[in-house]
């Protein structure tokens, strides 16, 4: 495979190389979300927990791997500012997302271009 | 001819190989699944345990290595239970169990779901196995004639 890779013209190599580095950093931004999505998710339910319970529920927050008795208003309010900030993270990647599908979309019709009229299989 | 069952071969091996892959990724996440209900069921039990004990009781708290430290049941119907995103809450030992409950029964679903999934592909690689070895001897066939 590394043979014929080299075969091509440098061009060509350097766009393949580009498209390997663009869906490799497209990965690492989709696991990024995932992981965001994740936390939100866990938010939106220890938030709905919350909500179910009286003013004066007794609620635990850990820190590192200890659980430190708290308040319900100011773990809701906690719970809020981390929702937002997550939120403000699953945009940011959502659009580094989209920038990159369209680079590699872009990159993909070009290689297509570059290899068509080499390739022995032709639709 | 020849060359659209090389084809059909290079095409066939390259979808085994990613439903390999497919295999081995719903593989992992039934191995974690199943940690999960392996670690909720200890608890389960340690709930049910609890419930029979009186206040005051003398435990031993695990704090890993095998190793224990000496405590005190204070108030046996009092269980903290963590809801996600590092907060816990105070539930009534039935409360927890509930809980506890409910997690076990989604898990058990999920399981089977990633079960019939993990069938499908097997089937799957397994079907295009037997194409590519039919696809194989045909072509060895066509050579030697």
């Amino acid at each position: 495979m590394g043979d014929e890779i080299s075969k091509l013209p440098p061009q060509v190599q350097e766009r393949l190389l580009r498209l390997q580095q663009l869906q490799q950093t497209l990965q690492s931004v989709l696991v990024q979300k995932q992981q965001v999505e994740i936390e939100l998710t866990e938010i939106e339910q220890a938030l709905s927990e919350l909500e179910k319970m009286s003013d004066d529920a007794v609620i635990y927050k850990a820190i590192g791997s200890l659980l430190v008795k708290s308040e319900k208003a100011k773990t809701v309010a906690d719970l809020n500012e981390r929702k937002e900030l997550f939120n403000m993270r699953a945009t940011v990647l959502g659009k580094q997302e989209e920038r990159l599908r369209s680079q590699i979309k872009d990159l993909q019709t070009k290689l297509q271009q570059d290899l068509s009229p080499v390739s022995p299989f032709q639709p | 001819m020849a060359s659209k069952s090389e084809e059909e071969l290079r095409k066939l091996s390259v979808e085994i190989r990613f439903l390999e892959q497919t295999a081995e990724t719903i593989q992992s996440r039934i191995n974690a699944v199943n940690a999960v209900i392996t670690d909720l069921t200890y608890a389960n039990m340690t709930l049910e345990g609890l419930e029979k004990e009186k206040e005051n009781t003398e435990l031993l708290v695990p704090i890993g290595g095998n190793s224990y430290i000496k405590a005190r049941l204070e108030n046996p119907d009092k269980v903290i239970v963590g809801m996600g995103a590092g907060i816990s809450l105070e539930k009534t030992l039935q409360e927890a169990k509930e809980i506890i409950k409910k997690r076990l029964e989604n898990l058990e679903r999920t399981r089977a779901s990633l079960q019939q999934q993990l069938a499908q592909v097997a089937e799957r690689i397994e079907e295009d196995r037997e194409k590519f070895e039919s696809l194989i001897a045909e072509l060895r066939e066509r050579k030697a004639a």
